[in-house]
């Protein structure tokens, strides 16, 4: 790729002309920021998105692919960081869908390419029941599934867009040890990823990329995690956040045998009991769908408590609303563009929420009323105190990259100056920069006395900020430990459930309804 | 807002250049009939305040509908609206006789309490049976006309005349008429100040935008969804309803004639939607509008093209406006950076590097 920019319309430079160059055969890793032109880089590669100017090559040939069905046929695949399945059809009709092999008449051959998906499974060691349906199916399989896919395919390249991110430690290493058999039988792999560990340990050749630049190529040869690092931050990163040892102090936050079952009767929660202290954070570990999602709905008050009682701050607020609680606790929620912003608002409406109830500051003098200098004087408050990347406070926040809207949303809670906090994937998708900067303010927060709970499938971050961890699995949680006295070997067999049956734990009676 | 005033103006250009292409194909002279469709709806006294009468229900219809989209409440119900809010007002006027300075805002009052029951109703129906605002609004339409029809050719009949229609209600309930001047407008002006207040300023204006926008968003922070949907259909209905209570209170019949309601609600949905739901475009739309229906009645008479010709342009604009909205930007956007790579290659040039990819 040869001097490729892209531009996004009106004047977004995500790419500035790059160059890459990736030989055929190896692993080739691109790093950078959130918002650095990893994916976009890749998007123009496979098709998706036209360049504004350069050149591809491939074999040597210059190429544009206008859709990613054309790079599909000339040997190069992606796999994206949202998978593209279809949950309720199998394995095998996921792989040949859009690929079918069709008799007279249009009729579907059903069972005509078995043997070959098959056989690629038994080749490449993929160890997956091609008749299973994809939403039986965990997490990490269904990559597995995306990877057949392309694989069936007869892709010669693969491209992977930051394909951990929704995996467990073990399901990685069980990736990458795939990632390196393919590449042996000769497939190359593009490796996009900010996560630093994961380049070193994989790649063959590293791109560092920087707000729309490459900044270098090296070889994956004695490199030191620290340059790399600030190669792609363009500044020192510390690593491991500095946090001195917690002082607890009163207790801020009870959950009290929190139960819940859901509209298809079955269990999410069951007697789930703990405390936050102030000046600690305590983190939740645990695969997906262990109940977190449940426990967080009952925290905030967005699902009715169906037994069980939840203190904030000594006051019982199982019966109170979503608002009333907002007053003693504030939440980052998981996603932000989902229910942590509205994606067509300006970054004042974003930055108002919740804060116009609660914060005088910025009503008018007649009280129904918001004022609307006072609400951008907030919200340019927001954007300087946390360091939140933002061309115009009245352009919509999707014009903003995924880490400054974070930013933006991390603030607005943060702002809210109460002493519990709940944090539920407050980094995810984030980058090294703004996982630094989110990390930071967190135990900031708690120094200056708040009670944290962090909620996250990510363990170096539980590792780095929890003060004390608890792991949830099937809806209760397993064990508490702390990260000075455990392993993540040892979290990860409680998160699976298998050191459960060893050791049992038992916080106390089983609560009906 | 000059971004989206951009698509509108052109919309609207278009809009009237294809007029005039279908009004030549047909063989009518095209720049007469507009000058005829401007000189009878704006250029002379009686013109411009006929389309300022006309544009009175409009504003009131374009804002119920565009609160009701904004905020994710789809109420399709401005015709029963309208209607109940219509008949609330001529029972009020005929059965009570006050002087005017009492009956008029009481009048006002009845109309938007009428118009809030109707969509009230509606509301209730959501958060009880969990059913649809966008199904019951639409029967109630046809309850809300089948009810009022039976009024004026039964209990509510005058009749000393020979068709379906009320007696007229007592004077006091009248608006005045000042030099041609119609005051039902400046009602309509004074709900359209309070709505871009509370839509814009306030803090249920602020949920009820959030909630249009992303209501799992607004949820999370904390907005009472449940509430704010209420008070939205209840606006909406509300303002649907004072368009009704102003067709009575105004104009010079003062009494429910069938077919009242002629198609100010539908018109006020689709002004909303072509203005994309903002307030002050509504307002500007709504004017607009009305410009095109008074103006088209003149055209007839001058140049005989038959006063349907506004519905096609109206037709026309609303395709137009819609369509460029998106693709305006688009081009907007795809200029900008266009220029933006122009200026990258200059500095380029500029730094003596001549390696840059030619075409953009």
């Amino acid at each position: 790729m040869d001097s490729i920019t892209k531009i996004y319309p009106p004047d977004t430079i995500a790419l500035d002309d790059v160059d890459l160059v990736v030989e055929e055969g190896e692993i080739h890793s691109i790093i950078g920021e959130n918002g650095a032109g990893k994916s976009t880089l890749m998007k123009v590669l496979y098709g998706m998105t036209p360049p504004s100017g350069g050149e591809i090559s491939f074999r040597g040939r210059r190429t544009r692919f206008s859709t990613p069905r054309e790079a599909v046929a000339a040997g190069i695949g992606m796999v994206h960081q949202e998978f593209m399945l279809i949950p309720s059809y199998t394995v095998y009709e996921n792989v040949i869908l859009g690929a079918e092999s069709v008799g007279r008449f249009g009729t579907l051959r059903h069972d005509d390419a078995k043997p070959k998906v098959q056989e690629l499974v038994d080749t490449y060691g993929l160890n997956i029941d091609i008749d299973s349906r994809i939403s039986d199916l965990s997490v990490g399989a269904q990559q597995k599934v995306e990877i057949l896919k392309l694989l069936y395919r007869d892709v010669d390249v693969l491209i992977m867009d930051e394909p951990t991110a929704a995996l467990t430690p073990q399901e990685a290493g069980e990736l990458f040890t795939r990632l390196k058999s393919l590449n042996e039988a000769g497939k190359t792999i593009i490796f996009i990823s900010h996560k630093l560990d994961e380049v070193l340990e994989l790649s063959d050749r590293i791109t560092v990329m920087r707000k729309g630049r490459r900044v270098t190529t090296v070889d994956n040869r004695g490199l030191d995690k620290a340059e790399l690092a600030r190669a792609m931050v363009g500044r020192d990163v510390v690593f491991s956040i500095k946090k001195t040892p917690a002082s607890p102090e009163e207790v801020v936050f009870e959950a009290r045998s929190l139960g819940y079952i859901d509209a298809n009767g079955a269990t999410r929660l069951k007697d789930v009991s703990f405390d936050v202290r102030r000046g600690e954070i305590v983190g939740i570990a645990g695969v997906e769908g262990n109940g977190q999602y449940e426990l967080v709905q009952l925290v905030t008050g967005l699902l009715p408590a169906q037994s069980g009682r939840v203190f904030i701050g000594g006051h019982d607020v199982t019966d109170e609303d979503v608002m009333q609680r907002r007053k003693l606790m504030c939440y980052v929620p998981q996603d932000r563009k989902v229910s942590g912003s509205a994606q067509s608002m300006s970054l004042v409406d974003n930055a108002i929420m919740t804060h116009h109830r609660l914060n005088p500051e910025i009503e008018d003098r007649w009280k129904a009323l918001l004022s609307s200098g006072r609400c951008r004087a907030f919200a340019s408050r927001l954007v300087e105190d946390f360091g939140v990347l933002a061309p115009q406070l009245d352009a919509p926040i999707s014009s903003l990259s995924g880490g400054n809207q974070q930013k933006v949303v991390v603030g607005r809670e943060f702002m809210l100056d109460t002493d519990f906090i709940l944090l539920d994937q407050p980094t995810r998708g984030l980058d090294v920069g703004s996982i630094e900067y989110v990390q930071q303010e967190v135990v900031r927060r708690r120094d200056a006395g708040a009670g944290c709970l962090l909620i996250s499938a990510d363990l170096d971050e539980l590792f780095s900020l929890s003060d004390r961890i608890l792991v949830m699995a099937r809806g209760r949680i397993v064990a508490e430990l702390r990260p000075e006295a455990t392993t993540r070997e040892e979290i990860g067999e409680y998160m699976l459930g298998a050191k459960e049956a060893q050791k049992a734990w038992r916080a106390g009676k089983e609560v009906g309804r | 807002m000059k971004k989206q005033l951009l698509p509108a103006i052109i919309g609207i250009v278009v809009a009237l250049l294809a007029g005039l292409i279908i009004l030549w194909a047909q063989g009518y002279p095209p720049l007469q009939s507009y000058a005829a469709l401007f000189s009878y709806s704006l250029f002379s006294r009686f013109a411009f305040f006929s389309t300022l009468d006309k544009a009175t229900p409009l504003i009131l219809t374009g804002l119920s509908a565009a609160v009701g989209f904004g905020s994710n409440c789809v109420n399709l119900g401005q015709p029963g609206q309208f209607l109940i809010g219509a008949m609330a007002v001529t029972a009020f006027g005929i059965a009570v006789d006050l002087p005017a300075a009492i009956m008029i805002p009481l009048s006002i009052l009845v109309a938007l309490a009428a118009g809030a029951c109707w969509s009230g109703i509606a509301a209730g129906l959501r958060r009880r049976f969990n059913m649809d605002e966008f199904i019951t609004t639409l029967m109630l339409n046809f309850i809300a006309d089948y009810f009022t029809l039976y009024l004026i050719s039964g209990p509510m009949l005058d009749t000393k005349m020979y068709s379906p229609l009320t007696p007229m209600t007592n004077s006091g309930a009248w608006l005045p008429i000042w030099n041609g001047f119609g005051s039902a407008f400046l009602v309509a002006v004074a709900a359209f100040a309070v709505v871009s207040v509370l839509w814009n300023r306030s803090k249920i204006g602020y949920e009820w935008r959030a909630m249009g926008q992303n209501p799992i968003f607004s949820r999370t922070g904390g907005c009472r969804n449940d509430a704010a949907y209420v008070w939205a259909m209840l606006l909406s209905g509300a303002l649907a309803g004072l368009a009704g209570g102003l067709m009575i209170m105004g104009g010079m019949q003062h009494r429910f004639v069938k077919g009242i309601g002629a198609n100010y609600a539908w018109d006020g949905v689709m002004i909303a939607i072509v203005a994309n739901n903002n307030i002050l475009a509504t307002g500007l739309y709504a004017l607009f509008f009305s410009v095109l229906q008074t103006g088209a009645m003149g055209m007839e008479l001058e140049t005989s093209v038959p006063s349907e010709f506004s519905l096609v342009l109206q037709a026309i604009v609303v395709l137009f406006v819609v369509a460029s909205r998106e693709s305006t930007r688009m081009l907007m956007n795809n200029i900008a950076a266009e220029m933006r790579m122009k200026r990258a290659r200059g500095r380029d040039k500029g730094m003596g590097d001549g390696r840059r990819a030619s075409n953009g």
